[in-house]
């Protein structure tokens, strides 16, 4: 205590109000402690759970801070076409959301949406070609498109080969426009080439190009896609009435819209099933989708069975054909045709036979196999009529793997590849649907990072440069997720500090430091308006909705320089990193109390032993 | 402008009128209503406060003390095992000389579970350091709490208002309620003499060594002291703007009395009737109502009993093993008065737990009275027990 003003009167040496106008810094708390706290940026759920490997949260927190521009870029780092997956993919980034826990989840799809429709302010440079090599893309579906994207800004000159007229593989020919439109689609790939990506259309391998002329490049990437229709065995007549759902879907794209019944089944529990019952619908037809099992055998996207089932499309579970009904044209159908012939042309003669229905039979599910899977068997004398006009079948599709040369090992049906997409030929990468990668857009798109990579590693081996030695699990997101570029580059625009490639759990995040606010959903067109119509059903959120979400991110295991930590520290020991990312701790006047980690909202905070 | 209102809102309005800044409190029966209505008062704007929720009555005084410190006039809150759980913080406030004003309302503690009324929530705090004004009705508690924040800032001490559980905590009366452009004047905004804050830089609760606690627990005692005087210099003030006086004891007919009561909180009320009601059948007996029970008014108590030789203490509270606590402070405080000056005290334990305290429960510590009178050696007995059911 000291003579002064502070604590008023002084009366037998001390003021009335017990104050110490001197300074505690003499008193070095930090002598006492045995933990203390350091400070680490970890991974976010959403960044480990992205089959294509983005910083999610990366992109979120720059979103915080108003960089709109920067968080796309943050984006196109990883992923060529977030205009597309914030439209079509199933989004595993909001299953994974912390906040799903504790309110909703972030509405990421929209702003990755948001944010992939975002004008170019500025052309994006074509990136410098720095590498010799030259690589060739089979395929220009996703998987293809991402391996070229990331390999021509990794310096690479790259040939994609594709066999249709029209570049984008499934993009173009199996995603229906009210799901993805061809705009949108167009754009992106646009936003490809202007990466100096090269596209050969209407080139089909061990067609009108050679194996030779393909063996000229340094590297070669096999993304040819699935396109064969898994056949269904029916007993009766084949009327053409019964057709691969990929192609009803490709020829609706295409603007064929005469090619469909009133009453429509479609056989089958895949995105494709559903994608066919839902262009169905748009042309007037009343469909049904049979599927052998149950709701939870389906394999399409929960949120396409939603949409599906609020347009209107009816579900039939544990039902399956088992043959097909025809009868001849009736009269009036006749003419229609006759009518209709006069404008399309089709090559042949239209078979004499129509279908009229599809006999089923009701199914169980069997005892588990040793799997624990359990087969569905038909109930016997179960057996009832569908009355149809159509029968659209999509029960998956195969890869055609005969053009492949006979040196690539396949694995089933599907060419064999390891983490980096290398084949067990060398130079021959492969990725996407004719690999055993999960059948989404966004696996497809990560497939292609990865064989990016490896074909970076192959080529710079080959080359005789020192390469360091690529730990797959440090490349991934939180050790699980998928590829990151960035992480292969060694150029994160994001700064980081203290760095643990690990997940932070919900349970490691303050909540008290975060209010509720429910999450915004996207918004649709009306069900009126879908039933007849292929204008784009989901309209997403607007940029300002986009941004409300994006402002709700936790931000889980990342530093985002809130201070709370600073301010709740008893000791004033705590200070900005001289990085700028994260916080240090004085030495002298941490005590360990560990108040920081506890009070940090996002668990970018932990307590150590001392001397570790 | 004269309103029916409770005695919980006489809190809320004294608070209201005397501007607090901050407000810091766990809501807790029967203190409960006087946190909500002071929320809906910071809600809609009409008090300009910083209303702090907090988790428990800890935290509560926590926030007091540190808010206290930056100088902002802060008020608090509370009831029974809430005040026992403030216990530490009550120290340091008082310690720490800061001006914090709380209202405690009386309920007996757990267990078993009550809200009823008694004393000792705010008797086992006697030696926290805190001034502590026991109230009888909602006016005076409205008075009170606007007397304590003028008090309290006066000499740097924090000031407990008490008032009983129920009555009048939740019993409806007439109350004055003064203009604010009156209290305003009365109550000018708190000039602190330290003010925690950017600009003004210190350390509390430094490490003190033996060389300076002792000083410090010395000036802690004579702010008591000055607070004694300094009651008397508001209560006059209060008196000359708004008519009502209080006192740091009252007086009731004890000018010829041969025995007098020594009352607190509301009996004080159901024992002026009584008083009245024996005067009529012309019983000289007289009532000391104490509303200062720290600092203690010894002097003012001692002039209050001169010449009537039996008083009778009424506890509504007890310190077990010992007397009810206003029996023990009372004899303590005349001790020294010579023999024949010094009246004899008659403890009497009455109501704890909300039980009433009637008329006739007051009569009859009053024939006890005159009964042991007849023994010379009354005074030294134990306290009798009012009302216990055989």
């Amino acid at each position: 205590m000291r003579d002064d003003q502070a604590g008023g009167d002084i009366q037998h040496g001390v003021p009335s109000i017990p104050l110490c106008a001197g300074s505690t810094l003499a008193n070095r708390s930090g002598s006492r402690k045995t933990i203390r706290p350091i400070h680490q940026d970890m991974v976010a759920p959403c960044n480990a759970a992205c089959p294509v490997g983005m910083d999610v949260e990366g992109a979120m927190n720059l979103l915080r801070e108003g960089k709109v521009a920067d968080a796309r870029d943050l984006l196109l780092r990883e992923n060529p076409m977030p205009a597309v997956t914030g439209r079509v993919c199933d989004h595993p980034c909001q299953t994974a959301c912390n906040r799903a826990s504790f309110d909703d989840a972030v509405n990421i799809h929209a702003v990755e949406r948001m944010l992939g429709d975002l004008e170019p302010e500025v052309q994006a440079p074509v990136p410098a070609r720095t590498r010799k090599e030259k690589v060739a893309v089979v395929g220009s579906g996703p998987a293809g498109l991402a391996c070229a994207y990331h390999l021509a800004r990794l310096g690479y000159a790259v040939d994609v080969f594709e066999a249709e007229p029209e570049p984008g593989g499934a993009l173009r020919y199996g995603i229906p426009e009210y799901h993805l439109p061809r705009e949108v689609l167009a754009r992106e790939i646009e936003r490809i080439r202007s990466q100096g990506v090269e596209i050969h259309r209407g080139v089909r391998v061990g067609g009108n190009l050679s194996w030779q002329e393909l063996e000229s490049h340094d590297a070669i990437f096999l993304a040819s896609g699935a396109r064969v229709n898994r056949p269904l065995e029916l007993a009766g007549q084949d009327p053409a009435d019964v057709r691969p759902g990929l192609e009803f879907l490709r020829e609706a794209k295409a603007g064929d819209r005469g090619t469909v019944g009133r009453r429509v089944v479609v056989a089958g529990g895949t995105d494709t099933a559903v994608d066919c019952a839902r262009t169905a619908l748009r042309l007037g037809a009343d469909p049904v989708v049979i599927c052998q099992g149950t709701r939870a055998d389906l394999s399409a996207s929960t949120e396409a069975f939603d949409e599906a089932i609020r347009e209107g499309v009816r579900f039939e579970f544990q039902v399956w054909p088992v043959a097909v009904q025809t009868s001849g044209h009736a009269e009036h159908e006749e003419a229609i045709d006759a009518i209709r012939a006069m404008y399309v042309e089709r090559e042949g003669d239209r078979p004499r036979t129509r279908l009229a229905g599809v006999e089923c039979v009701r199914m169980r599910a069997g005892e588990p196999g040793p799997s624990g899977e359990r087969r569905s068997l038909p109930i016997q004398n179960s057996n009832f009529i569908i009355p149809a006009d159509t029968l659209l079948t999509a029960l998956g599709e195969e890869p055609d793997l005969g053009f492949l040369p006979s040196e690539i090992t396949r694995k089933g049906y599907v060419v064999k590849v390891d983490e980096f997409g290398r084949t067990n030929h060398p130079g021959f990468f492969a990725g996407g649907d004719i690999t055993g990668e999960a059948r989404t857009v966004a696996h497809s798109l990560g497939s292609g990072k990865r064989a990016a990579i490896g074909i970076d590693r192959y080529l710079r081996e080959k080359a005789g440069e020192p390469v360091a030695e690529a730990d797959p699990q440090a490349l991934r997101y939180g050790g699980t997720g998928n590829f990151s570029i960035t992480r292969w580059r060694g150029d994160d625009p994001v700064q980081r500090s203290g760095e643990v490639n690990e997940v932070v759990p919900f349970e490691r995040l303050n909540l008290a430091h975060f209010k509720s606010v429910p999450g915004k959903p996207d918004r649709h067109r009306s069900f009126e308006e879908r039933r007849s119509s292929f204008a784009e059903a989901n309209l997403g959120l607007t940029p300002n909705e986009a941004l409300a979400e994006a402002r709700r991110c936790f931000e889980c295991g990342v530093c985002n320089q809130c201070e709370l930590c600073l301010i709740f520290c008893p000791d004033i020991a705590i200070q900005r990193h001289p990085s700028g990312q994260g916080f240090s701790h004085s030495e002298q006047y941490c005590k360990g109390c560990g108040i920081c980690v506890a009070e940090c909202p996002r668990g970018a905070k932990v307590m150590t032993r001392e001397g570790r | 402008m004269k309103q029916v209102i409770m005695g919980s809102q006489a809190v809320s309005w004294g608070v209201r009128l005397a501007r607090a800044e901050v407000i810091a409190a766990c809501p807790s029966m029967p203190q409960a209503q006087v946190v909500e209505e002071l929320s809906e008062l910071c809600a809609s704007g009409e008090l300009k406060a910083r209303l702090i929720r907090v988790e428990s009555e800890y935290s509560a005084m926590a926030a007091c003390i540190g808010a206290s410190s930056t100088g902002a006039r802060t008020f608090t809150a509370t009831s029974a095992q809430g005040l026992a759980l403030m216990h530490e913080g009550l120290h340091r406030a008082a310690g720490a000389r800061l001006p914090i004003v709380m209202a405690d309302i009386n309920r007996a503690l757990a267990p078993d579970w009550t809200m009823w009324t008694e004393q000792n929530g705010s008797r086992s705090q006697r030696d926290t350091g805190w001034i502590q004004i026991h109230c009888e009705s909602a006016q005076e508690v409205l008075d009170s709490t606007i007397q304590a924040f003028k008090l309290a800032e006066a000499v740097d001490l924090p000031v407990m208002v008490i008032l009983d559980a129920f009555e009048p905590s939740h019993a409806s009366e007439p109350v004055d309620i003064p203009e604010q452009a009156e209290v305003d004047a009365f109550l000018p905004r708190h000039a602190a003499r330290s003010k925690l804050g950017k600009n003004e830089l210190h350390a509390h609760g430094a490490l003190a060594p033996p060389a300076l606690t002792m000083e410090m627990r010395l000036r802690q005692q004579e702010a008591m002291a000055e607070a004694l005087q300094a009651l008397d210099a508001v209560d006059e003030e209060w008196g000359q703007r708004f008519v009502r006086r209080y006192g740091v004891i009252e007086s009731y007919q004890t000018e010829d009395a041969d025995l007098a009561l020594v009352v607190s909180g509301t009996v004080a009320s159901t024992a002026r009737r009584v008083v009245d009601q024996l005067r009529a059948n012309g019983e000289k007996v007289g009532l000391v109502k104490v509303r200062l029970f720290r600092p203690f008014p010894t002097t003012a108590l001692r002039e209050a009993f001169a010449g009537i030789p039996h008083v009778a203490v009424l506890d509504r509270n007890l310190s077990p093993g010992r007397s009810g606590i206003f029996a023990g402070e009372t004899r303590a405080a005349l001790y020294d008065l010579e023999p024949g000056k010094r009246p004899a005290i008659h403890g009497y334990i009455v109501g704890p737990g909300g039980r009433d305290v009637r008329p006739e429960t007051i009569i009859e510590c009053i024939a006890r009275t005159r009964e042991a009178a007849k023994n010379p050696t009354a005074c030294e007995r134990e306290d009798i027990w009012i009302g216990v059911r055989s």
